[in-house]
C-alpha cells in the first residue's frame, strides 16, 4: 500500500449552516412539539416519560417507572474534585454528603417553552422589607425574567424602537406583557431572523396571524386579510436569546376564558399561548368553557452550523494500479520459487488476474492494468489510521485514468 | 470589551483532572420477554445473533439496549454431533467472539478459548458460550467494576423463575482482571455458590455465561418438538432459537456504567494590586468613576466574566461568574476555571 500526502487544496474545512424547522402547538393546556403525538407505554402513560410537547435530554427512560421497570439514573462520588449536579446546592454538598457517598440526581432531564403572563405592569416592584431592619428596605421585581431582559430590549432599539422598554409606543414597565421562553435546545446558535411566525385559532379559525416581515424582530400582524390591528406591530422576538414579548392588546376574537380565576376577556396577544406550562386551564365552574376553542401554533426555524472536513484524495493516472489483495494474482500459481534456511524468494514471474471485461462470449480480453477501488484510508503525518472512506462501490480505476475522491467528514 | 490586561497562567495554574460519572442501569426481565410480545426482539435473516429493544423497535423511541447469541468452540463435543443446526455459523460467533476479546496464541496463531479464570492457561475452558453484547449506549466508557449482575431463571420451563440463579462480579477490583486481553479488563461473574459461571468484559461491555448455569435444566427450552436440555437445544435449535430461551430465563440484569469526564482546571489569579479598574463604559460617569464617592476612595471593580487567550492572545473561552465578586486593592481572588472535554 502506498501512501499520498495532501496537499495545500487537498483539505478545506467549511462549515454547514442548517435551519430545522421547528413548532409548537397550545391546545387545552397542552403543548405538541412538531406534531409529535402523545404515546402511552405499557408502564408509563408517556412513552419518553416527559409530558407532551417536551424532549427529552438523551432520551434514555423509554417507557420505565418505579417499581416494575425502574429508572436510570445518573451518580457521583463524592470527592476532591467538588464535581456534583446542579441540583445539589453548595451548602447540601457540603453538610449533606460525607466523602464517598454517592450523589444521585435524576432523569429524564427534559425542556420546552413557557409562557409567563406579566399581568398589572411587567417592570412592578414589591418593597420588601426585612423585619427590624426598615432601612434596609429594598425593591423587588416582581417580575425578574423581564426584568433580566430590559437591557438587551434596549440595546436591540437600534434595530427597532419597538424593543425599547419605554419608548413613543407604550412602556412595558406598565403594559401586560406576555413573554413567552423558548429553551436553547429547540433553536440551536439563534433563532432564524424572519422565520418566526405565531397564529391564533378559535375553533380552528384562523383570527390572528404574526411575522417577521423586515426580518428586525418586530412581529406584525399579516393576517387574516383586513382583521382588528393588521399591519400593526404586538410584540418583539429575540432572536439570539429566544424569547417573544407580545404587548397587543386589541381584540381578535370575542371574549374567552384566558386568564385563571379571572373573567372572561377579549382574545388578544397577549393572550397567545395561555395553556403553555403558565398553569392556565380549563376552570368548570368558574369561567366559561370556551377555554378550550382556542388553539396556538408557534414555529420558526433554529440555526445550527456544522463544521466540515473536506478532504480531495487524488489518484493520478499511472499511480493506484496495485492492490494487496491475494486475488490480484492468478490463482494457482507457484507463489514461492525458493525457500530454505538461507533463502526466501517469491516468484517474480507470478500473473496478474486479468480483471478487463470481454464483450464477446468465449473470448478474453486483453490485459490490462487496472484495480477496483474499494476504500480510500486517511492516516496522520505519524501514519496512525484515523479514518477509512468506503465507497458504496468499488470504483474502476485504469491506468491512465486520474480519479478524485471527495471525502466529508462532520466535526 | 477590549482586554487591557492578561495574566500569563503557567504550568503550576493549570491541573488535569478526571472524573467519573455513573448511571444506574437495571434491565428487567419482563423487557426481554413479555411486556412487548417480542416486537423489541430483531431477529436478522442471518441468524446469527439477536436484538434487544427497550420498546418496539418499530418506533422511533426505541433504543438498542443488547444482543445475544451463542455459539461454541469447534472442538465442543457438540460441534461433531449429528444433525446440528448452523454448526459453522455457532463456531463462527465463538471464533469472533474469542479473536476480539482474547486474540491469538501458540506458533500456529489458534484462536484462544475463553476459560472461566481467563489466566490463558487453557484450564477451565468454556467451550459452550452465551454471548451477550451490550450497547454503547448504555454502558459508556465501561461498566463499572463490581456492579454487574445478571439473575437467570433456573426452573422448569413453564416456571422458569422458580428457582433463580444471580451471577456478580463480587471478586472485582481495580487491579484484579486486568491480564493482557484484547478485550480489556474483566472480572469472573460468581454464583451464589461461589461458582464461576461466567466473564463480563467491562470495557466491551461484554458479558460470556457458561452454559454451566444451567446445569441440570432438563427443559431449557420447550418447542413443538419437545423439551431439551441447553447441549441439546444448542445442537439442534438454531440460535435464534437458542437466544429466545435464554431470554425466557432472564429475569434481571443491573450494572453501573462510567462516563469518563476529562477537564482542565485553570486557576486565574487575580492579585490584590490589579484588575481594580473596569475598562466598561459604564464604569466612568461624567469623568468620574461610579463606584468611587471621593477622589480618595480605593478603586473598586466587580468581577463578571473570565476571559482565556492563547499565546497569541486570541480568545478561547470565556467563564461567567454566577454572580459579579467585588474587587479592591484589599484583596485577591483565585478564580477556578473548570473546562470539561
Amino acid at each position: 500500500m502506498s501512501y499520498k500526502k495532501f496537499g495545500q487544496n487537498d483539505v478545506i474545512v467549511n462549515t454547514m449552516r442548517a435551519h430545522p424547522n421547528c413548532e409548537f402547538f397550545i391546545y387545552d393546556s397542552k403543548v405538541y412539539y412538531n406534531a409529535k403525538p402523545e404515546q402511552s407505554g405499557a408502564f408509563s402513560s408517556q412513552t419518553l416519560n416527559v409530558p407532551a410537547g417536551h424532549i427529552s435530554l438523551y432520551e434514555y427512560n423509554i417507557d420505565r417507572a418505579a417499581g416494575t421497570n425502574p429508572l436510570i439514573y445518573p451518580f457521583v462520588y463524592k470527592n476532591g474534585d467538588k464535581i456534583s449536579f446542579k441540583t445539589v446546592s453548595e451548602a447540601q454538598w457540603s453538610r449533606l454528603y460525607s466523602y464517598g457517598d454517592q450523589i444521585t440526581s435524576s432523569y429524564p432531564l427534559s425542556a420546552s417553552i413557557t409562557r409567563e403572563f406579566l399581568s398589572g405592569g411587567a417592570g412592578g416592584t414589591t418593597t420588601i422589607t426585612p423585619t427590624d431592619r426598615a432601612h434596609l428596605a429594598y425593591q423587588s421585581p416582581n417580575f425578574p425574567h423581564f426584568y433580566a431582559l430590559k437591557n438587551k430590549l434596549n440595546f436591540y432599539g437600534i434595530m427597532s424602537e419597538h424593543f425599547k422598554v419605554s419608548s413613543s409606543y407604550g412602556d412595558k414597565n406598565t403594559q401586560e406583557v406576555n413573554l413567552i421562553s423558548v429553551p436553547t435546545i429547540f433553536y440551536g446558535s439563534e433563532i432564524k431572523p424572519g422565520s418566526m411566525n405565531l397564529k391564533w385559532y378559535l375553533t380552528g379559525t384562523l383570527v390572528g396571524e404574526l411575522k417577521d416581515e423586515k426580518q428586525n424582530g418586530e412581529l406584525i400582524q399579516v393576517g387574516p386579510v383586513g382583521s382588528v390591528g393588521s399591519g400593526s406591530v404586538a410584540g418583539v422576538v429575540m432572536y439570539k436569546e429566544g424569547f417573544v414579548l407580545l404587548t397587543g392588546s386589541w381584540g381578535l376574537c370575542e371574549p374567552i376564558s384566558l386568564r385563571s380565576g379571572s373573567a372572561d376577556v377579549s382574545g388578544s396577544w397577549i393572550y397567545f399561548g395561555a395553556g403553555a406550562l403558565d398553569g392556565v386551564r380549563q376552570q368548570a365552574g368558574i369561567v366559561s368553557s370556551s377555554y378550550s376553542s382556542a388553539s396556538f401554533d408557534l414555529s420558526f426555524k433554529g440555526t445550527s452550523d456544522t463544521q466540515i472536513l473536506t478532504m480531495f484524495a487524488h489518484a493520478n493516472k499511472g499511480e493506484v494500479n496495485y492492490s494487496n489483495n491475494p486475488t490480484f494474482i492468478q490463482y494457482g500459481q507457484t507463489k514461492v520459487r525458493h525457500t530454505s534456511s538461507l533463502i526466501y524468494e517469491e516468484n517474480p514471474s507470478q500473473l496478474i488476474y486479468n480483471t478487463v471485461s470481454s464483450s464477446f462470449l468465449g473470448y478474453d480480453a486483453d490485459y490490462e492494468n487496472q484495480v477496483y477501488v474499494s476504500r480510500v484510508a486517511i492516516y496522520d503525518e505519524n501514519r496512525n489510521l484515523l479514518g477509512v472512506a468506503t465507497l458504496s462501490n468499488p470504483v474502476l480505476k485504469k491506468e491512465d485514468q486520474d480519479l478524485t475522491f471527495k471525502i466529508k467528514l462532520d466535526i | 470589551m477590549a482586554v487591557t490586561s492578561f495574566e500569563t497562567l503557567n504550568a503550576s495554574n493549570i491541573a488535569t483532572t478526571k472524573t467519573l460519572l455513573h448511571e444506574s442501569i437495571p434491565l428487567t426481565g419482563t423487557i426481554v420477554s413479555g411486556t412487548y410480545s417480542d416486537n423489541n426482539i430483531k431477529n436478522y435473516t442471518h441468524g446469527q445473533f439477536q436484538s434487544v429493544y427497550d420498546y418496539p423497535y418499530l418506533s422511533s423511541s426505541a433504543n438498542h439496549i443488547f444482543d445475544i447469541t451463542i455459539g461454541y468452540d469447534e472442538s465442543s463435543s457438540l460441534s461433531g454431533s449429528a444433525n446440528v443446526t448452523q454448526n459453522a455459523k455457532k463456531i463462527n460467533m465463538y471464533n469472533q467472539f474469542s479473536q476480539v476479546l482474547l486474540g491469538f496464541t501458540g506458533s500456529a496463531n489458534n484462536v484462544r478459548k475463553f476459560e472461566l479464570d481467563l489466566l490463558l492457561d487453557e484450564v477451565g475452558v468454556m467451550n459452550e458460550s452465551i454471548f451477550l453484547n451490550f450497547s454503547r449506549l448504555i454502558t459508556k466508557d465501561q461498566i463499572k467494576k463490581g456492579t454487574f449482575s445478571i439473575t437467570l431463571g433456573t426452573g422448569s420451563w413453564s416456571g422458569p423463575f422458580a428457582n433463580t440463579k444471580t451471577l456478580t462480579d463480587v471478586s472485582a477490583s481495580d487491579t484484579r482482571g486486568t491480564a493482557n486481553t484484547f478485550g480489556g479488563d474483566y472480572g469472573e461473574l460468581y454464583s451464589t455458590d461461589n461458582v464461576v459461571r461466567g466473564i463480563v468484559f467491562y470495557q466491551a461491555g461484554i458479558a460470556i455465561l457458561s452454559t454451566s448455569s444451567f446445569d441440570g435444566v432438563t427443559d431449557f427450552y420447550s418447542a413443538s418438538a419437545g423439551t431439551s436440555s441447553i447441549a441439546q437445544t444448542f445442537v439442534s435449535s438454531s440460535i435464534t432459537a437458542s437466544c429466545d430461551a435464554l431470554r425466557h430465563r432472564l429475569q434481571n440484569i443491573t450494572f453501573n456504567n462510567t462516563t469518563e469526564i476529562n477537564s482542565s482546571i485553570y486557576f486565574c489569579r487575580v492579585p490584590h494590586n490589579k484588575y481594580n479598574h473596569s475598562a466598561n463604559p459604564t464604569y466612568v460617569s461624567s469623568s468620574t468613576i461610579r463606584v468611587k464617592s471621593v477622589n480618595t476612595d480605593t478603586p473598586v471593580a466587580y468581577i463578571t466574566t473570565v476571559g482565556l487567550y492563547s499565546a497569541d492572545n486570541q480568545l478561547m473561552a470565556m467563564a461567567k461568574l454566577s454572580e459579579p465578586l467585588k474587587k479592591d486593592p484589599t484583596n485577591e481572588i483565585t478564580l477556578r476555571v473548570r473546562l470539561d472535554y
